[in-house]
């Protein structure tokens, strides 16, 4: 007898449809898996038998074939278990092949019968279309905000079967979990003083720039950076969509409506490997990093202590958006469009006022050296942040709360939107020259400094967008259009780009 | 004959104490014959042979290695002249001195020994502040026909030979650790060909010799037997220019330490020197007036290129001169928004007057010796 179920897998953050065709045919007894199953589709073998005594389902006493479709494809994880049970008892003739047509099944077995969740249920469910899905009730969440067609729960195999063959109605699922009133604990006015590092916040948010933070440890860096998801808007629905597929496909806990709405906020530790930051694995490829924090903020605190090959990394995501990991059997390309920001010390030493600090020229040089050029080129702004005073840390007035700034961001933003169709800091050289016109004082300003030699030809770009965003700022904040950028707004860029390596040189202009 | 000084000077378990007793009784010629093994010794010598066999073994390996003529050969090839204390060059500062160096290795002219002498030294990791106080002392003291001596290390050192140079006719002394053959640090390469040109880069060890950290002591001992009055800028709580001050203490140089902040630790060195009995130098009118030299020119201000900060701007020069202040120090202690006040520090950073370092801006004094 032969029956076929349709099931799915995980590969990155993206779904694929599979179909489990049984035959229990006469011949000796025997179990086989064919069409490329990995290691943990070959064990669920033992799984399912377990489930089959637990649950007093007789298991086959005569040839089984098991064939996962597509066959040339590598199958991976256990969510395939509930799909091939059921497949077996159809073609075993336990369950008739009518009471299962129009559904698909997804979730692991155990040896006691019960249904567990997977990871990535709601992408294999986005991706299996319009049909009816089986799913345990840990997964239903997941799997209602991706369904086409309606979601059932079962939690264990004897009450499935129960229902398949019409003794039983379906159960009723799982009640939502009662949404918590929004309630962001980190507030922008938990930060005293550190004027020039907030504003560097709010101009980051206001311009998706990337964002790097220089200054000692104890400055309130980490602190600040993680302010940073409060100030920008939330998700569109697209990236909402693939946020929460992402945060399905790596097991990461759902918000309570089940989308991903507010940005993100992810910060690895600087020991996080190549294939924790970009994403890997043999071929259950896992996102990493640059994937959970698609549509919001990727902060990589001691950036020079990142290992040079996992920082290599970050280049195509930053560049496209979207990260391809390539393995000889599988490649998945997954959604990767984050805002950076990172932290680093000036030096080995973390420095401080001038004469704080110990290193010599070379060793600051070194330091600076180990983030390499084209990865410092990405950042728009890089903020001096020094420790607060003891008069500002011990200041009773709160600074300004995320909401106002919140406000002011998504004003400027708009502005942005408005002239151009897009943030500012996707501005290249021409549009730069359309939309950011500076006017004669900030011309003059720009030709010292580039005379100087203190700026760089892609310094000059970046400081362009970033002197367009702080002129936004100040257009909301006077409620008047500022069309041309002054030279107060070249002069404040010019304060948020402090340079790096030897104390006085700045190479890295 | 300065071959066989040279090759003597590099034979390993060589030491500063052995090659005077070496070179002071004895002929070069002699002296290398006696260290090879090809002469029997005699007197304090041999008691130092007879007692340590490795030594002895150790020189007659190193006489196989360093073969007088080309050692000559060498030093004539990269301009160095060996000068021993028989020689009529030799600075008549060290002639008495007890640890006199037996041989010097000198690229250029030490004529300007012949003048009043004084060391300026301090930290390698110095402040910018440090630095342009020690181009001003240099350049003022040589401007009074001074002749300043330093080690032509990082920081300060680099920063008062590059002030001494500023002044047409100034011929600096720098007494370096290593071989004459190669500048360190290596950025000071040019600095290094500089002062050889105009002055002398002097060391006590031949061509060949690495900058190792046992040298460094010994090359300030001769920067303090070589000055008159010893200016320390700035020195951390545990820096070699503290051992160039004690140097000078013992050989009754006056030391000069400048004043720092307490709180600020390329000044600790100075400081704890001030309150173990240092003069301050605040000018170089205090070391004039300890030459026994007539300061009335020195005092003279400087003509300064720079164009003249004008109202608020002058007052911040004046804030970030009090010690450096960060972008946001300076806007809420003036009133201004962050823009308005970046504007002002770039127009300053412009003209010379600010340099930011991390985000913090420091006062120039128009010394700037980079």
């Amino acid at each position: 007898m032969y029956s076929s179920i349709s099931t799915a897998m995980v590969v990155g953050s993206a779904g694929h449809a599979i179909t489990v065709e049984v035959q229990v045919a006469s011949g000796l007894p025997g179990f086989h898996i064919v069409g490329r199953p990995d290691g943990v589709v070959r064990e669920a073998r033992d799984r399912l038998r377990g489930a089959f005594y637990s649950s007093d389902e007789p298991w086959p006493k005569t040839n089984t074939t098991l064939n996962l479709v597509p066959a040339t494809e590598v199958k991976t994880g256990s969510a395939l278990d509930l799909a091939m049970a059921v497949g077996i008892l159809v073609a075993d003739g336990q369950v008739n092949a009518a009471d299962v047509r129009g559904l698909a099944f997804i979730g692991e077995l155990g040896l006691d019968g019960s249904i567990r969740h997977v990871l990535g249920v709601a992408p294999m469910v986005a991706a299996l279309g319009p049909i009816d899905v089986v799913v345990p009730s840990a997964s239903y969440l997941e799997a209602s905000i991706a369904a086409h067609g309606d979601v059932r729960v079962a939690d264990d195999l004897p009450s499935l079967l129960a229902v398949l063959r019409g003794l039983r109605p379906w159960p009723v699922p799982p009640p939502p979990p009662p949404t918590p009133l929004f309630d962001d604990p980190l507030d922008l006015c938990d930060v005293h003083g550190q004027q020039v590092a907030r504003h560097g916040l709010e101009i980051a948010a206001a311009g998706g720039h990337h964002l790097l933070f220089v200054g000692p440890p104890g400055a309130g860096k980490t602190m600040l950076a993680a302010r940073l998801p409060g100030l920008l808007p939330p998700l569109t629905n697209d990236r909402s969509l693939e946020a929460t597929m992402i945060h399905s496909a790596a097991g990461l806990p759902l918000p309570a409506g089940g989308l991903v709405t507010r940005p993100p906020y992810r910060a690895p530790h600087h020991t996080a490997t190549r294939a924790a930051l970009v994403g890997g694995g043999s071929h259950a490829l896992r996102p990493g990093e640059v994937s959970l924090a698609h549509g919001g903020v990727l902060f990589m605190d001691e950036l020079a202590e990142f290992q040079p090959s996992v920082l290599d990394g970050l280049r195509q995501p930053l560049e496209l958006g979207t990260i391809t990991i390539d393995r000889a059997a599988v490649r998945a390309t997954m959604p990767s469009a984050f805002q950076l920001v990172a932290a680093m010390n000036p030096c080995p030493c973390g420095g401080g006022p001038p004469g704080a600090c110990m290193c010599s020229d070379g060793e600051r040089l070194r330091y600076a050296r180990r983030v390499s050029g084209p990865l410092l080129d990405r950042f728009d702004l890089r903020v001096p942040v020094s420790r607060p005073g003891a008069a500002d840390l011990l200041d009773g007035t709160p600074g300004e709360s995320t909401a106002t700034v919140a406000d002011r961001v998504r004003a400027a933003r708009a502005v942005a939107v408005e002239r151009q169709g897009s943030l500012n800091a996707m501005l290249g050289a021409r549009r730069l020259d359309q939309y950011a016109e500076v006017d004669e004082a900030a011309k003059t300003l720009l030709y010292d400094e580039i005379s100087a030699g203190r700026l760089s030809g892609r310094g000059y770009h970046r400081l362009r967008r970033v002197s367009r965003t702080i002129a936004d700022l100040r257009s909301v904040q006077t409620a008047e259009p500022v069309g041309v950028v002054g030279a107060d707004d070249i002069a404040l860029a010019l304060a948020m780009r402090t340079p790096l390596g030897a104390s006085s040189s700045g190479w890295a202009a | 004959m300065s071959g066989f000084v040279a090759a003597l000077a590099g034979f390993d378990k060589m030491t500063v104490g052995r090659l005077r007793m070496l070179l002071d009784h004895l002929e070069p010629e002699v002296a290398y014959a006696t260290a090879a093994g090809q002469r029997t010794a005699d007197g304090p010598l041999a008691d130092l042979l007879g007692r340590n066999a490795d030594l002895a073994a150790a020189w007659r390996a190193s006489a196989a290695r360093r073969d007088p003529q080309r050692c000559a050969a060498e030093c004539r090839q990269l301009g160095i002249v060996v000068v021993t204390s028989l020689d009529d060059a030799y600075p008549a500062a060290l002639r008495a001195d007890p640890w006199r160096p037996a041989a010097l290795f000198v690229r250029g002219d030490l004529a300007g020994l012949q003048r009043r002498r004084v060391a300026i030294v301090g930290t390698r990791n110095a402040s910018q502040r440090g630095r342009e106080h020690a181009a001003r002392f240099a350049t003022e003291l040589t401007g009074e026909g001074v002749t300043i001596v330093s080690g032509l290390a990082k920081g300060i050192d680099a920063a008062a030979h590059r002030g001494a140079l500023t002044v047409a006719g100034a011929q600096p002394v720098a007494i370096v650790g290593n071989g004459l053959d190669r500048p360190y640090p290596r950025s000071n390469g040019t600095l290094w060909a500089e002062v050889a040109e105009r002055g002398a880069v002097v060391s006590e060890w031949p061509p060949g010799t690495p900058p190792d950290a046992f040298r460094f002591p010994l090359r300030n001992r001769i920067i303090a037997a070589l000055a008159e009055a010893l200016i320390v800028v700035e020195s951390r709580d545990r820096g070699g220019s503290l051992i160039t001050a004690h140097e000078a203490a013992k050989r009754d140089v006056a030391v000069f330490a400048v004043p720092g902040g307490l709180d600020h630790p390329a000044s600790v060195g100075t400081n704890a020197l001030l309150r173990d009995g240092a003069a301050p130098a605040t000018e170089s009118l205090d070391i004039l007036i300890a030459l026994g030299l007539d300061g009335r020119r020195a005092a003279n201000r400087r003509y300064d290129p720079r164009a003249q900060p004008r109202g608020r701007d002058q007052q911040v020069v004046d804030r970030c001169a009090e010690g450096p202040c960060t972008l946001e120090m300076l806007a809420g202690q003036f009133d201004r928004s962050l823009g308005e006040m970046a504007l002002v520090v770039a127009r300053l950073e412009r003209d010379g007057w600010l340099r930011e370092t991390a985000g913090w801006f420091e006062t120039l004094l128009g010394w700037d010796p980079t």
